[in-house]
């Protein structure tokens, strides 16, 4: 028997199974794309909250369709993420903070973790004033 | 070389004269493949297409045009279909022209012919799915076809459309029917089918003892030609989709008008030519069950050929039926060649 | 070995397809979306259209988008299917199809501003109902007994009532017994809002609809536009020139005897012999203004009532901007910001209005929003479709020699008309 030699069969058999290959991966790659189309359009990440008259100083505002809590003290507006840190629920307001109804994390009024498992603390979001005093909020 | 499963799927050997294209044409091993590429491109339409009057449409649009190779799936999805429905008749046709029908694979064919019957109500109910002006009067005469069955006529309505009339439950429910109710039943079949087959020794050859050509194939040349086969059929199907869009009509809206003529899906022209006659039940519904039913009985009413002439095209055995069933062929031929003239007066 | 060599053929065709199929995808048309701010649907009509010109500065594409006017597939991207379900093939504005593209209470119809509702007014007014003409021509030939207006050319209601006429039929010639009448229908009734003009590709080529008269197809220079190329006239505007007028007025005369249209035949080269047809008597300003420099949007569009005789919305007179020798012109000093002269000086911006101008307004106070009274007691006019700006003096102090109770055209023109 002679030592390993490659023969016209196996030059074809190579050839054809690195065409179905290289078939396959077209294909894959063609699936992927075809998965990754978006039909929906991507969320809001920008919310018109009104006058910012309207909030008076000392105020927290539970704005549900971001979700955020709004905060105006005598300093000026902040605005906290109400959502959890860990896998994305929205958080409870309660008196002492807010708490998950997922898997049980508790914040302080400021967003800072006082029990996990969630570990980052609730994301500030920005937010600006127009020149005619409208309040906008950005969630990114 | 080990076989793996796919070669462990077929027998060891079978005579070489089973495999012959020129015998079988391929036609059951074609309707296989287009059943596999349906499942697979089926799927991937499911991520898009959303069942309801005011969606079906805008979603057929959105993956037609606006998600990569979204109409490339679509028109694999519909090439394979059509193809299903002619690949099938041929298969059809094959086994009763080479008389391989005879015991013991007469139950055999009527698994076969239910799966017709399955692939062409697949067929429909995907045609349906469209919901667009070209599929709304298909859609109205065929559901009204139903309901003049006599005495189960009206239940049997309500059953497929869901109401007193064509609208979203209909369409969700052939949707279930296309996508798992119909397909289950087509997959039950297929397996019986495709089982039988090799209990019952394989495509139709006379006994061992009356065989001339004692040649034989592994599974493993079996499987090769089975493979080569369908990267042909594969070529084709991609070839013909890139290039020859599935069709697509505005939706169904409530101030839509028929301009022109109202044509049946294809497989069905034939049956529309015969409604021109007159009354629906008898040419619409009981012509057609009597020719399923006579087509279903042609093993067990008619001559058939002796184990001897098997394995050939036109036996002697059997002429009365493959007159009886090119004649039966042809006439369907003519009437949908017919429909498809322009409507007199 | 046969077998393996067709199994690396068989390969090699379907990687063939494959490439073949992916090259193919990289020709398909672009998609470019436009989500509209009005309707917040997107839509892919640029991804064709995308070279076409914005159709006017009060509906811009990226409030409006293409859909809500026009209709079509917004999500198909094969022209065939993406026109399938357009409204009114290239004109959305048609009166079939007018309520469903151009209406709404935030647009042209369903305001209860009667004034508002250009669609109620268009389709009721005499120039789309023809209804004085077709009264006229039937009670000549005794098939009414009186010049009531019965039929327009469409079938039409009239909710306001104010004029008499809640309605009208619609006008088929072959519901006529007369022939004379037949003949009216097929030769005479083609000049309507609604129909499709007789000759194409000239300068008698227009829309239908409120095309008809917004959609400039003639411009000033007695150049035609190719209305079949719809994208070189996708335009909305309210700077109507004469020509415009033109494509259905000052193109002959009918002969009521034989109920046949005898178009002119004479082959103008300048604005003055192009604007009337050559039997015409007129006045140099009446050559040198443009048709809505004096006709009004009541004139013009109707006031919503169903009337049985221009006569009975026609109303402008040469005294509407000159005065008599006896009265002087009205006037209107502008006071309220919300005034409509200055909603029109706004859409069509060839003088600049603010509160406390004066301007000339007609005796129904319809403004004329493009004149002004001059410190030294003239007045001035600016061309709304020319932008010429011209100045006069009342006819109070002149050596008119009018007789005061007269006050038609015919009058002026004895001494005042143009020699051709």
């Amino acid at each position: 028997m002679s030592a390993s030699k490659f023969t016209r069969r196996d030059f074809l058999k190579l050839a054809r199974t690195g065409i179905l290959t290289v078939s396959g991966l077209l294909g894959l790659g063609g699936l992927i794309r075809f998965l990754g189309y978006q039909s929906q359009p991507p969320a809001l990440t920008e919310f018109n909250l009104g006058l910012a008259s309207d909030y008076s100083p000392g105020s927290q505002t539970l704005l549900q369709q971001v979700p955020a809590m709004l905060i105006r003290s005598e300093k000026g507006f902040t605005a906290i993420s109400l959502v959890c840190t860990h896998l994305g629920c929205t958080v409870e307001t309660k008196p002492d903070g807010f708490t998950c109804p997922c898997h049980g994390s508790r914040f302080d009024p400021q967003g800072k973790v006082m029990r996990g498992p969630a570990s980052k603390p609730l994301a500030p979001l920005r937010m600006e004033i127009t020149p005619d005093g409208k309040l906008k909020l950005y969630t990114e | 070389m080990r076989p793996n499963f796919f070669h462990h799927l077929h027998p060891p050997t079978i005579p070489e004269r089973q495999a012959r294209f020129r015998y079988t044409l391929a036609a059951g091993g074609l309707a296989l493949f287009l059943m596999l590429v349906l499942g697979i491109t089926g799927i991937l339409e499911m991520f898009f297409y959303i069942p309801t009057p005011e969606q079906a449409g805008s979603s057929i649009q959105t993956l037609t045009f606006l998600v990569p190779f979204g109409g490339l799936v679509r028109n694999l999805h519909f090439w394979s279909a059509q193809f299903l429905v002619i690949v099938t008749v041929i298969h059809l046709l094959r086994v009763v022209l080479t008389g391989a029908y005879t015991p013991p694979r007469r139950l055999n064919y009527l698994l076969g012919l239910g799966l017709l019957v399955l692939v062409i109500l697949l067929d429909f109910t995907g045609y349906v799915l469209r919901w667009d002006e070209g599929i709304h009067w298909a859609l109205v005469t065929g559901t009204n076809l139903v309901r003049s069955i006599p005495w189960i006529g009206n239940s049997f309505y309500n059953i497929l459309v869901g109401g007193t009339q064509p609208g979203p439950a209909t369409l969700i429910r052939f949707y279930g029917w296309h996508v798992y109710g119909l397909a289950i039943l087509a997959a039950i079949l297929l397996i019986w089918h495709i089982f039988r087959v090799r209990r019952d020794g394989g495509i139709a050859l006379p006994l061992p003892a009356e065989r001339s050509d004692t040649r034989r194939i592994t599974r493993f040349e079996l499987v090769r030609r089975e493979v080569f086969t369908m990267l042909l059929a594969g070529t084709g199907l991609l070839l013909l989709s890139t290039f020859v869009p599935a069709p697509l009509a505005a939706p169904i809206s409530a101030d839509s008008t028929i301009s022109g003529t109202a044509h049946a899906p294809w497989f069905f022209l034939w049956v529309q030519e015969m409604l021109k006659l007159g009354n629906p039940f008898l040419w619409g519904v009981l012509t057609q069950l009597v020719l399923l039913v006579l087509i279903g009985l042609v093993p067990y009413l008619f001559p058939y050929p002796i184990s001897s002439e098997l394995g050939r095209w036109f036996p002697r055995g059997n002429r009365l039926v493959q007159i009886l069933i090119l004649a039966i062929i042809v006439l369907i031929l003519i009437l949908t060649a017919l429909s498809l003239l322009p409507l007199s007066q | 070995m046969m077998r393996r060599f067709l199994l690396l053929v068989g390969s090699i065709l379907l990687l063939v397809s494959l490439l073949i199929a992916a090259w193919q995808e990289t020709r398909k048309v672009r998609p470019v979306a436009l989500t509209p701010a009005l309707t917040g649907k997107v839509e892919y009509c640029l991804s064709c259209h995308a070279d076409l010109a914005e159709i006017s500065k009060s509906h811009p594409v990226k409030t409006f988008g293409c859909v809500v006017c026009h209709g079509g597939e917004p999500l198909a991207l094969d022209a065939t299917l993406a026109h399938s379900t357009m409204r009114g093939g290239k004109n959305p504005s048609d009166f079939t199809v007018v309520q469903t593209s151009c209406g709404g209470a935030d647009c042209h119809s369903g305001s209860p501003d009667s004034s508002r509702n250009h669609i109620q007014r268009a389709t009721t007014s005499i120039q789309d109902t023809y209804a004085g003409a077709i009264a006229l021509i039937r009670y000549t030939y005794g098939a009414q007994p009186s010049l009531t207006a019965l039929f327009g050319i469409v079938a039409v209601e009239d909710n306001m009532n104010t004029s008499g006429i809640t309605s009208l039929k619609a006008f088929t010639s072959t519901n006529e017994s007369n022939p004379q009448l037949k003949l009216f229908g097929e030769n005479c009734l083609v000049c309507h809002l609604s129909a499709q003009p007789v000759q194409t590709g000239g300068r008698y080529d227009h829309f239908t609809g409120c095309s008809a008269c917004h959609t400039p197809t003639q411009s000033t220079n007695l150049v035609s536009v190719d209305t079949s190329k719809a994208t070189q006239v996708h335009t909305l505007t309210t700077t109507i020139s004469y020509t415009q007028c033109d494509t259905c007025h000052n193109r002959g005369n009918y002969d009521l005897r034989s109920m046949v249209f005898q178009p002119r035949t004479d082959q103008p080269l300048d604005r003055l012999h192009d604007y009337y047809q050559p039997i015409s008597q007129f006045t140099k300003c009446e050559y040198t203004l443009d048709c809505i420099d004096c006709h009004t949007r009541s004139e013009a569009m109707g006031d919503g009532s169903l009337y049985g005789s221009k006569f009975d919305i026609q109303y402008v007179r040469c005294k509407t901007c000159h005065g008599t020798t006896t009265d002087l012109p009205q006037t209107l000093t502008l006071e309220e910001p919300n005034d409509l002269a200055f909603r029109l000086a706004l859409l069509n911006p060839v003088v600049v209005l603010k509160p406390g101008d004066t301007i000339l307004v007609t005796e129904k106070g319809e403004p004329l929003w493009n004149t002004r009274l001059l410190v030294d007691g003239t007045y001035q006019m600016v061309g709304k479709a020319t932008r010429q700006v011209f100045t006069f003096k009342p006819v109070i102090g002149s050596g008119c020699q009018q007789d005061p109770s007269d006050q038609s055209s015919a009058a002026c023109h004895k001494c005042h008309s143009v020699q051709r």
